[in-house]
């Protein structure tokens, strides 16, 4: 159904697209060819009075014209074939003052007549075949350009819906692309306020205790840093929200709430750029949004817990280790503290540097199977006893790999004990092909068992020790490796963690 | 290259188009690519060089980029009277 305004639109449609149609002027010039150039007529926006006047007849047609009474006596011909049309809702036939012939059609769908279409000034009466023919032909042209316009609007209608939608579901692929919370909200902040247009976003998510929010992330657009709020629940905006678990519309505010289960927290948006009030639209697209946001909210915390407990793991079995060989198997803080550090060094990603964190806790697991007698033997290795030692990293990594969260840390921990220049083991793999993680470990690992350990060797200082680590460069060592290692540990505060370690705090 | 200068072309017109009448759609390059009815590939290369001229944002992912329209109110008028030139 159209109302009046779309109607009046679908109406000037319709005649401009009858006005400028081939088939039309085609058929109207055989017509013209049989019955001697006729006036033709198209009317619309058609109330009561025929949109013919006086000066429209004088300069169309030239036996009427200057007569003022036969212009009069023609409009009136043509105004009663109209109201004739309009009543019968068929064509209608008429003679003019001139004795020439006419006709009016109106353009009829359903019950509603759009316009009409008029000829006169035909030199004879037009025979019943041709006026079928026309009738026929106007109809089956208006019922295609009605099909052509019902699609064309239909076109407009889904558009902008299925840009939104297309716009819903690209931001969930920008939402789900990341479980890391710090990374997450700040992104649902900025596209929010992208997608309606606003300068300022907040997200809060509630306390333990279910009474405040807790400001998570608060983008202004307008200022280079803003201050987080909290706020109690059911006060302002977002507190009511969260409350009701309702938008809150206000002229120049918009909190949505972040509904799972329960509420567990609120997305407010602030002052439209264009200075507008934020509309349905903007209510529709937000509460989509805060959909997807509480997907990727609660997957980031179940990311966030899972990494707790593989944590939690990975500290246990540390422990265990401890226990059965204190100090032998499981590094140092400050060593792994170096190993992260030179991993930053060469821009190793977020998630890449937690493995190598686990993968450097557990880089000696393989030799919790070896002897006591072997593991604290300060003297020379027999070769059976090396042997033993040199099967640790396959042993570690088949300890590791059961392991679905470590599972990454294994190829680290098999190959720490490869060389650069390809003469190490268990591969004999060279350079690069020597996962990253594998060769930092190796640096660091022999860094920590010269200064901390000293199993099979006297200990020694930090300096000595960094020489010889920077003497073996290229050949033990990757070289880049050992260049962002050295840095690392003649920063200050390594230094005086490494100072307590050669001295044996 | 400036901005009349690219909007010469009727590919860059048509993108950016598309964003100043629908200014609250984040889509990729398929995406636009669809609405615009112009090539993919071509499309990812216009949306990158019109958010390497700041005339529409670019959210990076690893997965993926959306790109969203310029909120600079100055850009987003000389792209109005250009559109309409």
């Amino acid at each position: 159904m159209l109302d009046k305004h779309e109607e009046k639109i679908y109406e000037n449609e319709l005649f401009k697209k009858l006005s400028t149609n081939v088939s039309l002027r085609e058929y109207e010039s055989i017509i013209s060819k049989q019955f001697g150039k006729p006036i033709w007529w198209m009317l619309h926006r058609v109330d009561k009075n025929l949109p013919i006047t006086l000066d429209d007849i004088e300069q169309r047609c030239e036996i009427v014209s200057g007569s003022y009474k036969d212009e009069a006596s023609c409009l009136i011909d043509l105004s009663e074939a109209f109201h004739r049309a309009k009543k019968t809702k068929k064509l209608e036939y008429f003679k003019c003052p001139a004795g020439l012939y006419g006709f009016c059609y109106p353009v009829v769908q359903g019950r509603k007549i759009y316009g009409y279409i008029a000829m006169c000034h035909a030199g004879q009466e037009i025979p019943r075949v041709f006026i079928d023919m026309f009738t026929k032909f106007i109809d089956a042209l208006v019922r295609e350009m009605q099909k052509e316009l019902q699609l064309s609007k239909l076109y407009e209608t889904i558009r902008p819906r299925a840009i939104a939608l297309s716009t819903v579901h690209t931001i969930h692929r920008l939402l789900t692309s990341t479980l890391d919370l710090d990374e997450l909200l700040p992104r649902m902040a900025r596209l929010s306020l992208q997608i309606v247009r606003a300068h300022r976003c907040s997200i809060k998510l509630v306390d333990k205790s279910q009474r405040t929010l807790l400001p998570k992330v608060t983008v202004d657009l307008r200022k280079k840093s803003v201050k987080l709020k909290k706020v109690k629940v059911g006060m302002y905006a977002p507190g009511k929200a969260f409350k009701n678990g309702k938008v809150i519309l206000g002229k120049n505010y918009m909190a949505i709430p972040l509904v799972d289960k329960d509420v567990i927290g609120v997305i407010t948006l602030y002052d439209k750029v264009d200075d507008s009030p934020f509309n349905h639209f903007d209510q529709e697209i937000m509460s989509t949004l805060s959909e997807q946001a509480v997907i990727a909210i609660n997957n980031a915390l179940l990311y966030k817990d899972q990494e707790r407990m593989t944590e939690g793991t990975i500290k246990s079995l540390a422990a265990l280790l401890d226990i059965q060989a204190p100090g032998r198997l499981t590094p140092r803080a400050p060593f792994i503290k170096i190993v992260l550090e030179t991993g930053k060094r060469i821009r190793m990603s977020q998630d890449e540097l937690k493995s190598l964190e686990y993968a450097y806790l557990l880089h000696d697991v393989g030799k919790a199977i070896l002897p006591a007698s072997v593991l604290s033997k300060s003297e020379k290795l027999t070769g059976k006893e090396y042997k033993l030692i040199r099967e640790h990293p396959l042993r570690g990594a088949k300890i590791i790999k059961p392991l679905k969260a470590l599972r990454i840390c294994a190829p680290m921990i098999l190959h720490q004990r490869e060389r650069f220049d390809g003469k190490g083991y268990p591969d004999k793999l060279k350079g690069r092909k020597i996962p990253l993680g594998a060769r930092i470990i190796s640096v660091v690992s022999a860094f920590e068992a010269m200064i901390a350990k000293g199993t099979y060797r006297a200990r020694k200082t930090v300096d000595s020790a960094s020489e010889e680590i920077k003497k073996n460069s290229g050949s033990q060592f990757d070289p880049k490796v050992v260049e962002a290692f050295v840095k690392v540990i003649n920063r200050r505060h390594i230094r005086s963690m490494l100072k307590k370690e050669e001295h044996g705090a | 290259m400036e901005l009349s200068k690219l909007l010469k072309n009727p590919d860059y017109r048509k993108i950016l188009r598309f964003f100043h009448e629908n200014p609250n759609s984040i889509d990729t390059a398929r995406g636009v690519a669809t609405w615009t009815n112009i090539d993919k590939k071509k499309v990812t290369l216009i949306l990158k060089k019109l958010s390497d001229h700041k005339l529409l944002i670019a959210h990076n992912v690893s997965s993926t980029t959306g790109y969203s329209y310029t909120r600079n109110k100055k850009n987003m008028k000389s792209i109005e009277g250009l559109l309409k030139g």
